[in-house]
């Protein structure tokens, strides 16, 4: 007798409402006249996000009052980090997809007709005509609703299954950049390849774990971890592989060698979208899988992760000392980034779970503004044609005069990068530091500081270059420019860094919020 | 006949579909080798389901098998796109982005 | 008007002033000398109006606490701003305010040739500010605030014409020995900290019986260094002398009526932690003796009138120390003296300054002689300051210098004799120098050319001072006459200090009372006798003669400062080099190396991201086959 699983749609809104924005985005690309379909679809978009933002509060004031559940039979989890994390991803979603959506001199940041070979008649009459990819938007949704499930899923199915919605669609938006088709093609295969290289391990981890316990569910692992002591490797084996999955997404070494080239071949505006999502959703799963599951693990795990932040840590600071790209340069960062959020993880400390969502966010804000801002800095060539963005750090030399604004924006996400105090990222960096000296990893907060404290050079070697050095006389007549849009990546970078300072300076409300939602429900 | 007997064979699958994914040039290959890989955790799924005497496993294979067809449209929509680009569907042609 | 409001604005008037007079700038030059006036003489009127209300009130309520705000919320250090008025604070928010309103008036006439002098009058309230804050302080922490602020103030009075290298040069020595004091009391705040748990006033005297003697004899001993430092007590007192290069108000000020007093309340203050560490305490009476020994032999010496005032406050400074350090019984009377000693020094130091103001800022004393026809009036009240402090009956130092006296022979064995005796001989020598100062001053033939005798040098035309200059000294040449007798009426001032110094019974010293108040009058007398057969009966001599060795080392401060630069700024200059060395070689080469070595391994690195995806999948692969071996190699 087949018993129907009760589904609380009231709590699932949120994703409901995303996925049927995806939904009908896809509707509206093959029935809405071409005109009008840019329009259509972002403000569907947004409000999507708008929308499910609004529930995501609604459902954190009910489950302030009425405690966490969990939802679909146990497929999804509603309590405290679940709808954190869901709330900043939401955030975050909102401002990127302003900077994905925004238009310079009618052209966006996507290639006019993906299917068209690079440097071929037919995309030179695509562009002509003033076509437009708009299928970015209902991608973008698909993606989002896979990075909102992705915290909340309950089992490992959900949580496979969440991961792969997220990442096919940026797969795909990778290979959609305007200019410089080659590198984002490239881009786009590389990150599809070892993304499925390591969806592959993190299913075979799901195997392994299913064979220990008999369950994918974390709960009934989380109860198996400690009963069983004679299969062992299974449990082992199977936490090492779903944890090596995750870390791929989160870009830790040795599984970040995607992120310098995907950050810099795919378009800017996804990248922003993508560095700053992306870790958001794979930072809360993580937590979520390393707390409810592997307490009990620690002993063993704790050198592999340990060397694996540390690593981490050194390495995403040491190669971004040496980059000249400027992509480059703020992808090994955001290894780095990642290498700090690890600590916090590592921690398994409650203070842990507040402090990595805090920082998420000071650093999410900072992402998707700096790269909105590396979206607006091209290079004029010698005809006076716009092209691509300014790639070479070279280039940026002398912005602060020229656009004063846009530099002052830009140092001010740097130094968050950073760390330096009365900006969001210190604030974040005490938070997930403090956790990890409260559980036991001093020594990795001892790395930290010394990565930081190195890192600090290679951001402020930037704001050097772009207030206090002459621009520079390129031979092939070429110089920077900046370009003015339709806006909406200026109101994406004024929140953000509104957010950045606000979030530096008087932290205590938000802080006090994610200090409070720090329960997994098991 | 010991189950073991298929883990092991699933493992053997899992390593040669790791090997393809890194040895073979040809991104198609190197894809099948993922794709290798993804029935190889499938079998150990399915195996482990006969052991428990439970029927998730293979619930689970179901959901496997449609991600992975999924994975497979994006996928070869990547690699035809470069194909087109380039004349080639090799994976080291594609390395301009480095260091 | 409240308490909390009146102790509030006592603070906060001078304060405001101070930084509306720095910050207006050359703007507020015309009035500006008039608001300095003005914020000190209503801090005077609502020192005052506490005064009235702590007397309205029964002595067992005369303690008010007044909250500020809440300063360092440090988890388990939390300190809170907040005064503490009481009898003790009262009494010297009087002396500093009255006294300093007065010194305020007379610095509008002495200081009015000067450009800068609305700046004199912002550092004069910011000093002013400071020191309320000292002795307002419910804690050790703010009473800091109010130590480092009047250092501060010193520093920028002392050096005020610091066009002259010399000056600046001086102000730079007074604040770096003060620092040196400020470390011990920093270090004893760093004790209480760390076993009482709080630097508040109430809270550490009430854990003082449960701390070990050895704690509190070290918490002693520091706090007993930084008020060495701020008092110019020996082993710090070599700044002192030279802090004279500053305007004379300042002189009489900080260096003679409040900032230089700052180290004997913190001692009164702290009374609870001395009299649970009876070595401490002895420690303080002995530096207290050795100073006023110290002193009094170097004012025998010194030519330069405010160089020889300078001696005798570190010499007077030294009695007060030595009655603090005697415990319960010798805390009234160092406040007594103190309070006296405010109102005659500072009018001997305004004095001086009339002196010179006549003489065209000489300061050499060979160089004066008979100005008692021309300065009628700073004659007259230099003299009541004169007496007071010789100690002659009725004069206020009579009252407070006696007790002093009478207290130190009190006590058992060794103590009461050494410490007495040297109290005793004391005050014979202060009769000497002090007398010795008048006479060369103001009695004797001229030693100036004034037109009409053959003495060389430029000609002189001493005259009396202005009015707004000599009204103060008058007023406090009343206070050094009068006050003692008043305050000793039915030992009204004690009486009135008893809810914080405690009642002592009266204890009898080993040598009479009566023999020691002749035997005193007896040594007074014979030091003046011999002051004025050697400074007014007999001509002095315009250059100073050689002297003998005592004479020598006098007047080079008992060698002091060679000692000082032998033992400590020779080695301190070469411990410095050392750690700059260090720095660069050590630290930077660490730094730089550190840098280095990073574009080093960036560089080896970037070789791995090669561009081929197969190569990034197989750093993958490696990574996790290293995972899964690391992790179940205990397995296995």
């Amino acid at each position: 007798m087949f018993v129907a699983p009760h589904i609380e749609w009231a709590a699932l809104t949120p994703v409901l409402i995303l996925l049927g924005a995806a939904v009908i985005g896809v509707l509206v690309e093959a029935f809405v006249p071409r005109a009008s379909r840019r329009l259509v679809q972002l403000a569907l978009s947004a409000l999507a996000v708008a929308g499910a933002l609004v529930a995501v509060t609604w459902r954190w004031t009910v489950v302030q009052s009425s405690g966490p559940r969990e939802l679909v039979a146990g497929a999804l989890r509603e309590d405290g980090p679940a709808l954190l994390a869901q709330a900043v991803l939401l955030v975050l979603s909102l401002l990127a997809l302003l900077v994905i959506a925004d238009r310079s001199r009618g052209e966006d940041g996507f290639a006019p007709t993906a299917a068209a070979v690079p440097g071929s008649e037919y995309e030179d009459q695509a562009r002509r005509a003033g076509l437009a990819q708009t299928e970015v938007f209902p991608l973008t949704m698909f993606a989002v609703t896979g990075m909102l499930v992705f915290p909340a899923a309950a089992d490992l199915l959900t949580m496979f299954i969440a991961l792969e919605v997220l990442s096919l669609p940026l797969y795909l938006l990778a290979g959609l950049a305007r200019y410089r088709r080659l590198l984002s093609q490239e881009a786009s295969l590389k990150y599809f390849l070892l993304g499925a290289f390591s969806s592959a391990f993190f299913l075979m981890g799901l195997a392994l774990l299913y064979g220990y316990a008999g369950s994918v569910r974390l709960d009934e692992l989380a109860v198996a971890v400690p009963a069983m002591a004679g299969m062992d490797g299974l449990l082992l084996a199977g936490s090492a592989l779903v944890i090596v999955g995750l870390l791929f997404k989160v870009g830790a070494v040795p599984f970040h060698a995607w992120t310098p080239d995907v950050y810099q071949g795919a378009p800017t505006s996804v990248t922003g979208f993508m560095a700053a999502c992306t870790k958001v959703a794979a930072f809360a799963a993580l937590l979520r899988f390393v707390y409810v599951v592997t307490p009990g693990l620690t002993w063993d795990l704790a050198p592999f992760l340990w060397t694996v932040a540390i690593l981490t840590m050194v390495v995403g600071t040491v190669l971004a000392i040496v980059q000249t790209d400027m992509k480059r340069t703020l992808a090994y960062s955001s290894v780095a980034h990642a290498g700090f959020l690890l600590l916090g993880v590592i921690a398994l400390d409650e203070r842990g779970i507040g402090g990595v969502i805090f920082y998420l966010l000071a650093y999410g804000l900072a992402t998707v503004g700096s790269f909105g801002l590396v979206s607006l800095v091209r290079t004029k060539d010698a005809d006076g044609n716009v092209t691509s963005e300014a790639g070479h750090l070279s280039e940026w030399a002398g912005l602060g005069r020229r656009s004063p604004v846009l530099a002052v924006s830009f140092a001010l996400f740097l130094l968050s990068f950073a760390g330096i105090p009365l900006t969001a990222g210190f604030t974040g960096k005490f938070a997930v530091f403090s956790a990890a000296v409260a559980g036991g990893a001093w020594p990795l907060v001892v790395v930290a500081v010394l990565a930081s404290a190195a890192a600090a050079f290679f951001y402020v070697r930037i704001i050097v270059l772009m207030f206090f050095t002459e621009p520079p006389v390129a031979e092939d007549g070429s110089s920077t420019t900046v370009v003015r849009t339709e806006g909406l990546t200026a109101v994406a970078v004024v929140v953000c860094a509104v957010g950045t300072v606000l979030l530096g300076v008087v932290p205590s409300a938000i802080l006090a919020i994610t200090a409070q939602a720090s329960k997994f429900l098991l | 006949m010991s189950l073991v007997n298929y883990l092991v064979l699933a493992g053997i699958l899992f390593a040669i579909g790791s090997a393809a994914v890194l040895v073979r040039r040809n991104s198609i290959v190197a894809f099948m080798g993922v794709e290798l890989m993804l029935n190889a955790a499938n079998l150990t799924l399915v195996t482990f389901a006969r052991m428990h005497g439970d029927l998730s496993g293979q619930v689970i294979a179901f959901f496997v098998m449609v991600v992975a067809a999924a994975e497979v449209v994006i996928g070869l929509a990547i690699i035809v796109s470069i194909f087109r680009t380039r004349g080639s569907a090799s994976l080291d042609d594609a390395s301009l982005l480095k260091s | 008007m409240s308490v909390d409001l009146a102790a509030t604005l006592v603070v906060a008037i001078p304060l405001l002033s101070a930084g509306v007079l720095l910050l207006l700038g050359r703007r507020s030059d015309g009035f500006g000398h008039w608001l300095g006036v003005a914020a000190s003489a209503a801090s005077c009127v609502l020192s005052v109006l506490l005064l009235l209300s702590l007397l309205g009130s029964p002595a067992e309520d005369r303690s008010v606490g007044v909250h500020l705000f809440s300063w360092i919320p440090a988890g388990e250090l939390s300190v809170d701003a907040g005064f503490l008025v009481d009898p003790l604070s009262v009494t010297f928010l009087i002396l500093i305010t009255f006294v300093g309103t007065l010194i305020h008036v007379y610095a509008v006439a002495y200081m009015e040739h000067d450009d800068d002098r609305r700046r004199f009058f912002a550092y004069l309230n910011l000093f002013v500010a400071a020191m309320l804050i000292l002795v307002l302080a419910d804690s050790y922490a703010l009473l800091f605030v109010g130590w480092e602020g009047v250092g501060l103030a010193s520093y920028l009075l002392i050096g005020f014409w610091n066009q002259r290298t010399d000056y600046a040069v001086a102000a730079k020595k007074a604040f770096v020995m003060n620092r040196v004091g400020d470390m011990g009391l920093l270090i004893g705040m760093g004790a209480l900290f760390a076993t009482v748990g709080s630097v508040e006033f109430d809270e550490v005297f009430a854990a003082v019986p449960g701390l070990s003697e050895g704690w509190l004899t070290a918490i002693g001993l520091a706090l007993l260094l930084g008020a060495c430092g701020k008092s110019a007590q020996f082993p710090l007192q070599a700044w002192l002398g030279d802090a004279m290069a500053g305007p004379t108000p300042v002189s009489a000020l900080i260096h003679a009526a409040t900032m230089v007093t700052a180290g004997v309340y913190l001692i009164v203050r702290s009374g609870p932690i001395f009299e649970a560490a009876p070595t401490a305490q002895l420690v303080v009476a002995v530096v207290g003796a050795v100073t006023l020994l110290f002193g009094a032999i170097v004012g025998c010496a010194k030519d330069d009138i405010k160089k020889a005032l300078a001696a005798s406050t570190m010499s007077q400074i030294g009695y007060m120390m030595l009655a603090a350090g005697l415990g319960p019984i010798g805390y009234a009377f160092a406040i007594f003296h103190l309070f006296t000693h405010g109102f005659f020094k500072a009018g001997m130091f305004l004095g001086a300054g009339s002196v010179m103001h006549g003489m065209n800022d000489e300061v050499n004393m060979r160089g004066f002689g008979g100005l008692s026809r021309y300065m009628r009036v700073t004659w007259i009240t230099f003299g009541l300051g004169w007496l007071a402090i010789l100690g002659i009956p009725p004069f206020s130092g009579f009252w407070s210098k006696d007790k002093i006296i009478e207290a130190a022979f009190v006590g058992e064995g060794w103590q009461p004799w050494v410490l007495g005796g040297a109290a005793l001989i004391g005050a014979g020598i202060t009769a000497f120098y002090m007398s010795r100062l008048f006479f060369m001053t103001f009695h004797g033939e001229p030693r100036f050319n004034d037109g009409k005798n053959d003495q060389p040098g430029p000609e002189q035309h001493p005259h009396e001072s202005p009015a707004l200059m000599t009204v103060p000294m008058i007023v406090l040449a009343l206070g050094s006459a009068a006050l003692g007798g008043v305050l000793m009426v039915g030992e009204s001032f004690f009486h009135w200090l008893e809810p914080v110094t405690g009642h002592v019974e009266h204890h009898e010293p080993v040598v009479p009372v009566p023999v020691l108040i002749a035997a005193t009058l007896v040594l007074v007398a014979l030091g003046v006798f011999l002051a004025w057969r050697q400074y007014w009966a007999a001509r002095v001599p315009v250059t100073a003669p050689a002297g003998s060795v005592l004479t020598r080392a006098a007047r080079r401060d008992l060698y002091q400062d060679v000692v000082n630069e032998a033992v400590f700024a020779r080695p301190g200059t070469h411990l410095v080099r050392t750690m700059t060395y260090a720095d660069t070689a050590v630290v930077d080469g660490a730094v730089n190396g550190l840098g280095a070595g990073a574009v080093g391994w960036g560089e080896r690195l970037r070789k791995v991201q090669n561009g081929f995806v197969r190569s990034y999948g197989a750093l993958m692969a490696v990574g996790v086959v290293l995972v899964l071996v690391a992790v179940l190699a205990t397995r296995i």
